[in-house]
């Protein structure tokens, strides 16, 4: 195995293979940061040109711009609450207000820094749980994975802004604008009102444009002043303070990372559920829960941590079983068919170097993305000065092109537009936008495993199925344990007094 | 309009809403059904509830609500993931400041339908001289033009107009 990891830098060292990473990183920074384009956009541009080359070079420049498509996504999401793509999401709730306290750098460096460290142990971990992880996979049937998501229903209390019922509602209004489009189970079209558009449904990043950029935009718009005034609000921080802060918090970087890695390594749950399980997961283990939302460096730290380590998750199925993790994955597994690798058990024996490769490309990659990422921070945090009146159609612009972008249908400028206005009354009013996202997130799965489940095990499939049933009863402690906090801090409170 | 009535209206188009998906459900397969029309349901009747609730309590409890998230500060409405991230000025947004807010993505929207997205940018440059203006639009332009088009190979929309130019 030691000669295998060796094998595996060594393979790297190559003059091809450190100039296809750097390339490969510098191009994943600008496409993440461009709303709309993400991982998957950044890797499937790049497969035509990767035929030809050595494995473990082509392999270097796919997923090292992958891996900074992540950091990429976090930067937009902090500075103008923007996010890139889906994964990003769950960096506005405390980095944007980070931003507007004059923390830019702090948040950058934190969110580079904590993208390094779940980074890191995502790879480690990969490493080692190889070899252990197959029969746990096997163990987990669609019973499990409607628990999984159920599980994730259950953060909605915590971006309900004070208001369940509210929240509630925006979760449901989330769900059935999941399911505009043709249903994957019956090839029923529901809601298309005769729409060949919207036969194939609402693209998820184009909606997330529209509920969070666009009508960031036209909140900027009405305010009609920069997101950060400088005469009001000077930078306070330092790149410095953020990397000690992932360093300070170094417990929850590991537990955010143990996340993502699991949510990882389960085909089909993908990272934007990660992000958002990581804060959730950070505001419930938290001392001191009332600082998320108001520019918390943990809130930026946690969803950073557990998308560095979903990298290394999500490779686990994709290498042992040829099973993608998730999109991006599928593209890598088909890079590999180009480079004549097959995918299975036969990569941890005959392939073992190429796997230890992918494991030193993730670590190497992330350095690379921080090392950058902490460079160019204070130039960075210098673009929420820009007056909205350059900012907002500059934004906007790029918002309606990469809407455009996502499926190269004009279509989806209308419906990422619709869905500014539909994210600002939301805002307004206080249905969560977060709670919609979530909701749109998980509502396929849920309907695609439990149809699955009805279909495999009947409808008592719960009782067939013990690991689900004890999920089951996780995820029921999980919303109850805030209530019962509130409930025992208030009684704690009435006795003081 | 109050902010109550407001809240109102937004709360009478939900609830439209959830009835109008009910109501299309009808057509659907018991499969094709089984999530949508339930949760449809859920949704119309917690919008009832809410419908109601905010029109018992204050003005002031519009900003509370009856099943009140369990948050460990006693700011109540304030203590959610995204409230802070919210504008004071936003808060006070006069129905012209909102109405120029929609007038300015309504307006980029038709251009952008009318011209394709890369001629329509950068139309709002009030802030700056009109010859700043026009620089900065035109390194704007090439810029994405090159970016999205260019070196990321997509296909480019030229806009309802380009037949009557192509003429």
């Amino acid at each position: 195995m030691l000669e295998a990891i060796g094998a595996g830098l060594a393979a790297l060292l190559t003059p091809q293979a450190i100039l296809f990473m750097f390339i490969g990183v510098v191009y994943g920074l600008v496409i993440g940061i461009l709303p709309g384009l993400g991982g998957v956009v950044a890797m499937a541009l790049l497969l035509p040109f990767t035929y030809g080359f050595e494995k473990a070079a082509t392999l270097a420049l796919l997923l090292g711009a992958h891996i900074a498509t992540i950091w990429g996504d976090s930067v937009t999401s902090i500075l103008f609450s923007v996010p890139g793509s889906a994964k990003g999401l769950a960096l506005c709730f405390d980095g944007y207000p980070m931003t507007k306290q004059g923390q830019a750098k702090r948040a950058l460096a934190a969110s580079a820094t904590g993208a390094l460290m779940g980074g890191i142990i995502g790879a480690v971990f990969l490493a080692l749980c190889i070899p252990l992880i197959r029969p746990v996979i096997l163990a987990l049937g669609p019973s499990e994975y409607l628990m999984m998501a159920l599980w994730g229903l259950t953060v909605i209390a915590t971006f309900s802004e004070g208001s369940l019922m509210k929240g509630l509602i925006a979760s449901l209004l989330g769900v059935l604008a999941a399911f505009i489009g043709t249903d994957v189970v019956t090839a029923t079209p529901r809601f298309t009102f005769g729409s060949e558009f919207l036969m194939d449904g609402i693209s998820f990043p184009v909606a997330m444009i529209g509920l969070f950029a666009v009508s960031e935009m036209m909140k900027l718009a009405i305010k009609g002043t920069p997101i950060v005034d400088r005469s009001l609000v000077k930078e306070v921080s330092t790149v410095w303070q953020g990397v000690m802060d992932a360093v300070r918090h170094w417990w929850l970087v590991v537990r955010s990372s143990l996340l993502g890695l699991w949510i990882g390594v389960l085909p089909g749950v993908g990272a934007s559920v990660a992000g958002l399980a990581a804060y959730a997961q950070a505001v419930q283990t938290s001392k001191t829960p009332e600082r998320f939302g108001k520019g918390a460096v943990e809130g930026v730290i946690a969803p950073d941590a557990t998308m560095g380590a979903n990298e290394g998750g999500g490779l686990m199925p994709t290498l042992a079983f040829g099973i993608p993790g998730g999109e991006s994955m599928a593209i890598l597994l088909v890079a590999f068919i180009g480079l004549g690798v097959v995918p299975g058990p036969d990569m941890l024996t005959k392939n073992l170097d190429l796997v230890f490769s992918m494991v030193w490309i993730i670590v190497i990659a992330n350095i690379v993305v921080t090392i950058i990422g902490l460079a160019i921070c204070p130039a960075l945090a210098r673009l929420p000065t820009l007056h909205a009146n350059l900012m907002v159609p500059i934004v906007l612009s790029v918002c309606f092109v990469g809407a455009y972008a996502t499926r190269s249908r004009i279509e989806d400028v209308v419906v990422a537009a619709v869905f500014g206005v539909l994210g600002y009354v939301m805002d307004k009013y206080r249905y969560s936008r977060a709670n919609f996202v979530i909701g749109m997130v998980l509502a396929v799965m849920i309907e695609r495993n439990l149809h699955i489940s009805l279909t495999l095990y009947g409808k008592d499939f719960l009782l067939q199925r013990p690991i689900a049933l004890a999920m089951l009863a996780f995820v029921l402690f999980t919303a109850a344990l805030p209530f019962f906090r509130t409930w025992r801090r208030n009684r704690r409170k009435a006795l003081a007094t | 309009m109050s902010r109550r009535a407001q809240d109102n209206l937004v709360a009478a188009v939900l609830l439209a809403l959830f009835a109008g998906v009910i109501w299309l459900c009808q057509d659907f397969g018991p499969r094709a059904r089984m999530i949508p029309l339930p949760l449809a349901i859920f949704g119309l009747i917690l919008t009832a509830i809410q419908i109601v609730w905010q029109n018992v309590g204050s003005t002031d409890e519009l900003r509370m609500d009856m099943i009140e998230v369990p948050a460990p500060d006693s700011a109540g409405a304030q203590s959610g993931p995204v409230a802070a991230t919210r504008p004071a000025a936003q808060r006070g947004a006069s129905w012209r400041e909102e109405a120029r807010a929609l007038g300015i993505v309504a307006v980029l929207l038709a251009l952008v339908l009318l011209l394709g997205p890369i001629l329509a940018v950068f139309l709002f440059t009030r802030h700056y001289s009109l010859r700043a203006g026009v620089i900065y639009t035109a390194v704007f332009t090439a810029a994405t033009y090159l970016l999205f088009f260019v070196a990321l190979e997509i296909q480019p929309y030229h806009g309802i107009l380009a037949p009557l130019f192509a003429q």
